[in-house]
């Protein structure tokens, strides 16, 4: 492992065909709920290529808890449960040939809302303990039913691990680390690659032997017909969605400055009762000098009085990484969607009156 | 087709009383193919040992009520060992994996297995019979055999059959069966289509790699083969007239049909509609934006270091957004 550190930092991540489609099958069966899956493959002079994967069941969490059964899929790599499953399918997998080492996790996602705190608990854990040189690939189901597909590879930075490693996300811990929302995760680019065989039989499913002119049908597209959707002139939906997801984040945002506000208050007023204690210790303490009793202790406050604990900033950190990521999701969705109506509006026949 | 292969494997002597063995439904079945177990074989057959000339595989999917169709979404490898006379399958591996898929993926079912050569001999009739089995395997429902032909600088060639018995003596029933073709179809779910077809993409690429489009990227990409489309209708369209090409009356009633599916619609009404949308979207996306500065204004100001010590080293560049 050691001769591996010396290779510098990741640079890209190649997936293979067969990860692609099996994330998308993965993630499209249980839409819109979350899934996440292991990522198999090797390191290759700072190219990360992913050649397999595989599910994680969605794991039974306790009926007892209902917030744990929402996030049972988001916490499954992390998952006790899970461990057995992962190294008995990995033994299997490398059985057969395949790459058999960790790479890094896979998660869906629906218009880009997978940062929250489970996403990062999940690639610490990863990045962490299993292997540095990991990547967590996220699959947009909802942006790549309606157009190019999604899947973006994500790492924390070496910033973030080590704030997180201390486990507390204060204000002077933030600044320590010169850590703003915008460092906490680094993209990495992403190439797809078909194998030889692979190339062979798209090839093949491109040029079928032509079938009689009329049985044709719109009814039967064929394999790899061209894609139009990305020509889809639907807009209301997708704004609409963009802009509920946006609400609740800054509504997340605010009880957040709220709670800092809280503890901001609550720190002035414990401060402001202290120093009242330190100045009637210290008169009391004159008034005894010039009597000359001893002196009263004048760290008591310590004991006397408790600090409010400073709330974690990491939330906020995550969520305003969430709203910059919805906001350049809309302005990228403007680019596109402006051009296609200006074409579509040029482009209609019309009829004077 | 039919020439290439002989689709029988009969041991001898032909018996003259009928087995009594009770075997799957042998009616026909129409049977689909997902992509993504199709680049799994292909994977598998790629990572196959140096001296193995095929390997074979589990099939995964799901079957219809009546068990008439049946859809193939997943498969996975499963070890084996061939020899002159003998064959040996890796029992308790396909057992495990079988296991492990089942719980990732609760609604599959076993369906059948494949073989990465088109060849059929006394071995694939006996896997078969495995597969095919009461217990086990898939009865009362038939099992799915699937061959596909992986040699290099070769077509790839798909096959699928079902198996029925066929009378032989008793003692060799478990090594012969029938191999009876049956349709198959290539297909890709709704979800799949954006992701195969960036893979499509990739296949004319020398380094066989491509990477990931952005939305406005797809966009032009849509754009110029609806435009390379319309230019291969338009040649032929006066090909045809010229008297080059000849006419077919099938495209000619597509044609129609396509063209009378342009909407005439009022002046007046387009130009409303796509001014309150561009508005609409402009807005949003106007608001967005002040949204995201708004946030990242917040943020520096919660993480701002007060000390007077150097106002301007961190000052906030939020302006230049």
């Amino acid at each position: 492992m050691a001769d591996k550190l010396n290779l510098g930092p990741l640079k890209s991540v190649r997936v293979d065909a067969l990860v692609v489609l099996k994330i998308c099958k993965h993630a499209s069966s249980s839409h819109p709920q979350i899934v996440t899956g292991q990522l198999l493959g090797m390191d290759v002079e700072g190219e990360l290529q992913i050649t397999n994967s595989f599910p994680f069941p969605s794991t039974e969490a306790p009926v007892s808890d209902e917030k744990d059964a929402a996030s049972g899929a988001a916490a499954a790599p992390r998952a006790k449960a899970n461990t057995y499953y992962q190294t008995e399918m990995v033994r299997c997998l490398r059985e057969m040939n395949v790459d058999a080492n960790s790479v890094g996790w896979y998660q869906s996602a629906s218009l880009g809302n997978f940062l929250n705190t489970n996403f990062v608990e999940n690639q610490f854990f990863y990045q962490s303990s299993l292997n540095e040189r990991t990547v967590a690939l996220v699959h947009d189901t909802a942006r790549s039913t309606t157009g190019a597909l999604s899947l973006r590879a994500f790492r924390l930075t070496p910033q973030f691990m080590a704030a997180h490693k201390e486990g507390k996300f204060t204000v002077e811990s933030l600044q320590k680390h010169n850590l703003t929302y915008r460092d906490i995760l680094t993209e990495l680019p992403l190439t797809i690659h078909n194998s030889h065989l692979l190339t062979n039989l798209l090839h093949q499913l491109d040029n079928p032997a032509p079938a009689p002119l009329t049985s044709l049908s719109f009814s039967t597209p064929m394999p790899l017909a061209p894609n139009f959707d990305a020509l889809d002139l639907s807009i209301d939906p997708f704004l609409e969605k963009n802009c509920d997801l946006l609400l609740e984040a800054i509504e997340t945002h605010y009880s957040e400055v709220n709670n800092q506000q809280y503890y901001n208050r609550q720190l002035a007023r414990e401060q402001a009762k202290i120093t009242a204690w330190q100045a009637k210790r210290k008169s009391e303490n004159q008034l005894r000098a010039s009597a000359k009793q001893p002196l009263l202790p004048e760290d008591e406050w310590q004991r006397l009085f408790k600090l409010p604990q400073e709330p974690s900033r990491l939330e906020t950190l995550l969520n305003s990484k969430q709203i910059e990521q919805y906001s350049k999701q809309i302005d990228a969705f403007t680019a596109s969607v402006s051009a296609k109506m200006f074409a579509v509006n040029q482009g209609l026949p019309r009829t004077e009156e | 087709m039919a020439d290439q292969g002989s689709y029988l494997h009969l041991a001898r002597p032909l018996p003259t009383v009928p087995v009594p063995h009770q075997h799957a439904t042998t009616a026909p079945l129409n049977v689909t193919i997902h992509t993504q177990a199709l680049f799994s074989i292909l994977d598998h057959s790629l990572r196959r040992n140096m001296d193995q000339d095929r390997v074979i595989g589990t099939l995964l999917g799901v079957r219809s009520d009546d068990g008439t169709e049946v859809e193939i979404r997943n498969c996975f490898g499963v070890g084996h060992n061939e020899s002159q006379e003998q064959v040996e399958v890796d029992m308790e591996y396909h057992k495990t994996m079988l296991g492990l898929h089942l719980k990732a993926n609760p609604r599959e079912v076993l369906v059948g297995w494949y073989a990465t050569s088109p060849e059929l001999n006394t071995f694939s009739a006996l896997i078969q019979n495995f597969y095919a089995s009461n217990g086990e395997g898939t009865f009362p429902h038939p099992a799915v055999h699937l061959t596909i032909s992986t040699n290099p600088g070769e077509d790839i060639q798909i096959k699928t059959y079902i198996s029925s018995a066929v009378g032989v003596n008793p003692d060799r029933i478990a090594d012969s069966c029938l191999f009876v073709p049956v349709p198959h179809e290539i297909r890709y779910a709704e979800s799949e289509k954006s992701g195969l077809e960036l893979i499509a993409g990739a296949k004319n690429n020398e380094d066989r790699s491509t990477p990931v489009m952005t939305d406005i990227g797809a966009l032009e990409k849509a754009v110029e083969d609806v435009l390379g489309m319309l230019e291969r209708v338009s040649n032929y369209v006066s090909n045809v007239i010229k008297g080059d090409a000849p006419a077919s009356t099938a495209i000619g009633k597509f044609l129609m049909n396509t063209l009378s599916l342009a909407p005439k619609v009022n002046a007046a009404d387009v130009e409303r509609m796509f001014n309150s949308h561009i508005q609409d979207v402009l807005m949003v996306s106007y608001l967005a934006n002040t949204i995201r500065t708004q946030i990242d204004l917040s943020g520096r100001l919660a993480t701002y270091n007060f000390s007077p010590k150097d106002p301007l080293a961190v000052a906030p560049t939020v302006a230049s957004k």
